[in-house]
């Protein structure tokens, strides 16, 4: 049932409630079967997921965090993730100037920002089965990928348009991930590091590169930090950005991947044949007019 | 039971209850949502000689135009209604007004959440998931939409907020 020989085939489209949010994972492959090891990886990459949100959640109060936050355990009495993260978010911080820094978050320490994008990179990498052109986790907006839609054929991923999200700011190709943080929809909810206060000096940061951690963590620092930042990211090996402005404006770093926003016709097998995860139950609208 | 080309997958457990699309793009027309065909153009990436930086002026986008629509179905408006589901808090139902073969509106047609005041939070969570699934549906060969509306350290706080708010501990 699948196309011609090497037309990827859309296998997996998996809707994960996890992190207070929707993950979705998408896996695209040369057979179109969600066999065995595909499930598999799909199962692996869901609990991955699930453990950082038990384990990372500032909201559930009996998560490691929430208790480490309350200075009730300290951080080598947490899991072991626990310590990686903070290592983690601390390089964060100081390749951002200072501009992310879940230390200085208002309620203790909080290292969220970096989270999501550190769980959804690391449920990317469950992703292996010789059968697969490319794989994408979607953390609502932030993005891990692997591969693409073989025969060297990149993702295309729209970047929402920050005065009208229903919108496409742009498209760019991916290369592994991306993230894009602002203040826009909810008002605003970024607080800056260096005075405890909310803050926001653009309407949209994007950040490419190759970890998902890294560019969350980026891109709330560029969204904080707003275009003076852009040489932060500039000097980064792999990793570019993309601002739009309060005014519209758009500035970007030097090879921030825009793609065409004209597509060429698509490229996979769209159809019936994708596999949906067992946690969901399908069902096909009734037409009411 | 008459089928529209819109699928819909159904979360039944899961904390926000998101209901999300799951459709076909081949069945779908190459337009956006409506309006959005007026998003602004991509500055030119490539070639744009030795600049260091890459910069477009405000408010400089492109006028709008419109998509092409193959494979519209034909007729004007319709709305379904997905069929009410459990999900942690209660049980919803979602509703899709499809336009000239678009997508034009999602919304929440039926809450019970026992009164427990979470409406809002579905609201929250859910509409923004729809929307961009519905956009990411209809805009022709992208695969995934990164924003920020409910991402980062951002959202995360807000959410907490109203988590707050809503009683939820």
């Amino acid at each position: 049932m699948a196309g011609p020989p090497g037309l990827p085939v859309h296998s997996v489209h998996h809707l994960e409630n996890v992190m207070g949010t929707v993950v979705t994972i998408d896996v695209y492959t040369t057979d179109g079967r969600a066999g065995a090891e595909l499930s598999r990886e799909l199962a692996t990459a869901r609990a991955l997921l699930q453990r950082a949100d038990a384990v990372f959640s500032t909201w559930k109060p009996d998560s490691p965090v929430s208790r480490l936050r309350r200075g009730e355990i300290t951080s080598a009495q947490a899991p072991a993730e626990v310590s990686e993260v903070l290592e983690q978010c601390a390089i964060a911080r100081e390749l951002s100037g200072g501009w992310f820094d879940p230390w200085a978050m208002p309620g203790g320490i909080d290292p969220t920002g970096y989270v999501k994008g550190w769980a959804a990179q690391r449920a990317l990498g469950a992703f292996r089965a010789s059968s697969i052109y490319g794989a994408i986790v979607n953390a609502a907006g932030d993005i891990a990928s692997v591969g693409g839609l073989g025969h060297g054929t990149p993702f295309r991923i729209g970047i929402t348009d920050p005065f009208s999200p229903g919108r496409l700011a742009d498209v760019v190709y991916l290369t592994a991930a991306i993230a894009t943080s602002g203040t826009y929809e909810r008002g605003n909810h970024l607080i800056d590091p260096h005075s405890g206060r909310p803050a926001g000096r653009v309407a949209s940061a994007s950040v490419t590169g190759p970890d998902l951690g890294l560019a969350d963590a980026l891109a709330t620092a560029l969204a904080v930090a707003g275009e003076p930042g852009l040489d932060l990211i500039e000097a980064l090996d792999g990793y570019e950005a993309l601002i739009i402005a309060i005014d519209g404006g758009r500035r970007w770093t030097e090879h921030f991947p825009f793609a065409p926003r004209e597509a060429s016709p698509p490229l996979w097998e769209p159809a019936e044949k994708t596999a949906r995860s067992s946690v969901f139950a399908d069902s096909v609208f009734e037409d009411l007019g | 039971m008459r089928r529209t080309p819109i699928v819909i997958t159904a979360t039944l457990a899961g904390l926000a209850g998101v209901l999300a699309f799951h459709t076909t793009p081949a069945n779908l027309s190459l337009g956006t949502l409506p309006g959005a065909s007026g998003a602004a153009q991509a500055p030119a990436p490539a070639g744009s000689g030795g600049s260091q930086r890459g910069q477009s002026a405000g408010g400089s986008s492109s006028p709008p135009r419109s998509g092409p629509t193959a494979n519209a179905p034909p007729g004007g408006t319709r709305t379904v209604v997905g069929p009410a589901v459990n999900y942690n808090f209660g049980v919803l139902s979602v509703s899709v007004t499809v336009s000239g073969g678009k997508i034009a509106k999602v919304g929440i047609a039926s809450i019970d959440d026992g009164g427990r005041m979470r409406s809002q939070f579905i609201d929250q969570q859910a509409i923004p998931i729809l929307e961009q699934e519905a956009l990411q549906a209809q805009s022709a060969n992208i695969q995934g939409v990164s924003g920020a509306s409910y991402t980062s350290a951002g959202f995360q706080q807000s959410l907490q907020a109203a988590l707050h708010t809503l009683g939820f501990h």
